[in-house]
């Protein structure tokens, strides 16, 4: 099959569930090549907004808060490698974005997310992971790094309900730096999960949800603020209720295989949550997994960027990118045990999974194309 | 009355041996060759005492003439003073006893020694440990781990999805043993069978034992002594590296001096469970928390001056003075942390030198308390990106200059190292085996002070001077 072939193949693939009456919203999404981090990221990058329209519009005099994807602890490396060219966002398209930014006008840049069984400071995290935190903190005015594990430098929780019909949770009870917000990004890696069969701009947003209440050492009434665990037994599997503090599942009697749950929470917490811009780290990764824990991953380079303002669509586009059908139903590579997160993220009308309909900038589909299944 | 003895023996030593270095100087290996022309080997490295299993006289004397120690290696078996009185005629300088012999056995060597150092590389339970005040120069043993990242049976690394990687290491025993005497410690286990082993982890055995002050006694495998007996290009290079490592550290014997540092303090016998690998020395030692080994034996106000929490391994082997010294270190606002009620601190059995899985889980008990305890607290040094090395806090008498030693044990460099230390140190400089030495900019931290380090190929050390 010709890459051409393929591309009409995946646009004819048919919706899973359309709501009625409404299309979900497509907006633009920009791929650019870069083929290493030796590049000019920051160019790149920057490139990658000018065809979205430009940010500055989005995020001038803004509070913006970017949700990084650091999954596992630092120091877990796949062939001792440094977790930025594998399974993390490279700490230098970190930079890039907080300089553009600031570049863009905005006021405020929060980078924050929920590394693995820790409520410290998100610094040391990326201190052990190798990256310099001055050079962050200098990238631009008003940079800021918050661990969202726990309530952090906030007192108490936000609650997100989840407009429509949820699928797990009603609500789900984050830090307030979710909240305390005007824009939400997520940075994320272009990659294969164990559980979802892809995590791209979607399923990082998993990694909002705090350990303190939603983690396997969660307190049952109140949430740990010294959580040490992930989050097995709450959401992947369900063995547990979270902190009842936060509400609980809608469902307790629905499956409990994480293939059904993850997506679907993930669709839950971007419908609660909306995420404003979604950039994609594909400039080198892994395939087959999210992270060296995973048996038979192994390192790819695929050389893109990838940048959409609706999150569903630029997944979308990234997941034809790795050289799959992004509207593939369960049991179809790369959603061989799990249910498509992206068509329940479309379900909840967030945004089109239709090729077809959207307007992908820059370099094409076809000769962004790296399979991630050999 | 031994030291004397051996020191008037090297005295009397014929000219031609005037130029031999002193026991406690010597760098050991173990010499797989008996051809005067292999000594070009030696060229350039600071190798100057060689544990021979064959001896060959005009070998030795080749070597004496070199200015290179020879011990005549004797293992358990029959007649081992016969053996021992024929190196002697052999003319070597000593005698390395390899094994454990049998009770007794050993002052019949000593005996047709007549006189010349005799050293025992015993298992660890016999080791003579705090034995300085007897008069033993080197103490040593052929029980070790192989350092390294630790592997699965499958080849995976041995490490969780959260985990850190585990890294054996004979670290723990070694500063557990050095705390007690002030021996030189030799570690003289031998590479393990039916296994390629790289030029990397050869240094990283260097490195492994040297950070702790011992040494290691340098033991090629099979293949790699006759690749490196052809001259192979490559071996020749891993060779070279080899010796720049062990010069690296000869060259700094004040680093040998110097005193474990940390302000948490570890009570344990190193005759009991400090004679294990992986206890809960090498578990803080993972986390890269500094710590300093107290002997129960040597437990006094005195040994935990400027510590501000301690663990007590092993409660109940404590006499009524020691628990008051505990107890005076608590009311002065020590923190202190006990092993769970009948929790005793293990002896090794038969030939075991870590611990099994059942001492393991009750060890981590003590662990996650020690953890959670110390939690983000600087004792002395915090150091980022360093999962796969291991570090060691060393501080001068005066408490002025302070090293961190790092290893990195993997296959790949590590780069962007981060180090952060308390504020009375203002300048850190970094050295390396490879001949780097750079004075770092220490940027301000909420500990203190900070430097970064762009690269770590097996070894480097930070000097932090106040």
């Amino acid at each position: 099959m010709t890459r051409r072939e393929w591309l009409a193949m995946i646009a004819a693939a048919p919706l899973l569930k359309a709501a009625p009456g409404l299309e979900p919203p497509a907006a633009p999404v920009s791929i650019a090549r870069c083929a290493s981090y030796d590049e000019d990221v920051t160019a790149k990058l920057a490139a990658v907004f000018t065809q979205l329209g430009g940010i500055d519009g989005l995020v001038r005099n803004k509070t913006v808060t970017v949700k990084l994807n650091m999954t596992g602890s630092p120091g877990i490396r796949f062939q001792g490698q440094a977790p930025g060219v594998t399974h993390y966002v490279h700490p230098k398209l970190v930079g890039a974005t907080a300089y553009l930014l600031g570049r863009a006008g905005a006021r405020r840049i929060r980078f924050v997310e929920s590394p693995w069984a820790t409520a410290g400071p998100l610094e040391d995290v990326m201190l052990d992971a190798g990256w310099n935190v001055r050079s962050l903190q200098s990238a631009a005015a008003g940079v800021e790094f918050e661990n969202t594990n726990a309530q952090g430098k906030s007192k108490g929780y936000a609650r997100f309900k989840v407009p429509g019909t949820p699928y797990m949770f009603p609500a789900y009870d984050l830090n307030r730096a979710y909240q305390d917000t005007d824009v939400f990004v997520s940075l994320a890696k272009l990659k294969n999960h164990d559980t979802c069969g892809v995590t791209l701009s979607l399923k990082n947003c998993f990694g909002t949800t705090p350990a303190s209440i939603y983690g396997d050492n969660a307190g049952v009434d109140e949430p740990n603020e010294k959580p040490t665990s992930g989050r097995e037994a709450v959401l992947h599997e369900g063995r547990r209720q979270p902190s009842r503090s936060a509400p609980p599942e809608l469902h307790p009697d629905s499956s409990r295989e994480p293939g059904y749950r993850v997506p679907r929470i993930v669709a839950d917490l971007v419908a609660a949550h909306p995420i404003h811009l979604a950039i994609i780290d594909g400039v080198e990764s892994i395939a087959g997994g999210e992270g060296p824990w995973v048996r038979g991953i192994r390192k790819v380079k695929p050389g893109v960027l990838i940048a959409g303002l609706n999150p569903v669509c630029t997944d979308a586009v990234a997941t034809a990118v790795m050289g799959y059908n992004p509207r593939a139903l369960r049991g179809t590579a790369p959603f061989r045990t799990c249910d498509n997160t992206l068509l329940l993220a479309e379900a909840h009308g967030i945004g089109t999974t239709d090729l077809k309909r959207m307007d992908v900038r820059g370099l094409p589909i076809e000769q962004a194309l790296y399979r991630y299944d050999t | 009355m031994r030291a004397l003895r051996w020191g008037a023996v090297l005295g009397f030593l014929p000219l031609l041996y005037a130029a031999a270095p002193q026991p406690a100087d010597w760098v050991p290996m173990r010499w797989p060759w008996s051809d005067a022309a292999s000594l070009e080997l030696l060229s350039g490295t600071p190798i100057n005492c060689l544990l021979l299993k064959t001896v060959v006289p005009d070998f030795v004397e080749a070597a004496a003439a070199r200015g290179v120690v020879t011990l005549a290696v004797i293992a358990p078996g029959d007649d081992v003073a016969g053996a021992a009185r024929r190196a002697m005629a052999a003319k070597v300088t000593g005698i390395a006893i390899d094994g454990d012999l049998p009770e007794g056995a050993a002052a019949t060597v000593r005996e047709a020694a007549g006189g010349a150092p005799v050293i025992e590389l015993t298992s660890r339970s016999r080791m003579a440990l705090g034995s300085s005040a007897a008069g033993v120069p080197i103490i040593g043993t052929y029980q070790g781990v192989w350092p390294g990242i630790a592997v699965e049976a499958d080849g995976a690394k041995k490490a969780a999805p959260s985990g850190s990687v585990w890294i054996d290491t004979n670290t723990g025993f070694i500063r557990a043993v050095r705390a007690w005497g002030d021996a030189t410690l030799w570690m003289a286990n031998q590479p393990p069978l039916k296994t390629v082993v790289t030029g990397a982890r050869y240094l990283q055995a260097i490195a492994d034992a040297a950070i702790s002050g011992a040494r290691w006694v340098l033991a090629l495998d099979d293949d790699f002594a006759a690749r490196l007996a052809r001259r192979e290009a490559k071996t020749m290079a891993d060779w070279k590296r080899m010796a720049d490592l062990l010069r690296y550290f000869e060259q700094h014997p004040e680093w040998r001096n110097m005193q474990e540092y940390g302000k948490l303090a570890i009570v344990q016998d190193p005759a009991k469970g400090g004679l294990l690998s992986g206890g809960i020395l090498d578990m803080i030692a993972v986390k890269h928390t500094p710590v300093r080994a107290v002997p129960r034996q040597h437990l006094t106000a005195e040994s935990l001056a400027g510590a501000t929490m301690a663990v007590n391994v092993d409660a109940d082997a404590l006499t009524p003075e020691q628990k008051e010294v505990l107890r005076n270190f608590t009311r002065g606002g020590g923190m202190l942390l006990t092993g769970p009620p009948g929790w005793k601190d293990s002896s090794p059995q038969g030939d075991q030198i870590t611990l099994d899985k059942a001492e393991l889980e009750r060890l981590n008990d003590i662990w996650r308390d020690v953890n959670s305890m110390v939690g983000r607290r600087n004792m002395g040094v915090r150091l980022f990106n360093v999962s796969s090395m291991l570090s060691n806090l060393l501080a001068s008498a005066d408490g002025k200059t302070a090293v961190v030693h790092l290893v990195n044990y993997s296959d790949y460099p590590v780069e962007d190292v981060a180090v952060h230390f308390p504020a009375e140190y203002k300048r850190a400089t970094l050295t390396t085996p490879e001949g780097v030495v750079k004075s770092l900019e220490v940027y301000p931290t909420e500990e203190g002070g900070g430097v970064d380090i762009d690269k770590v190929l097996v070894c480097a050390t930070i000097k932090l001077e106040q």
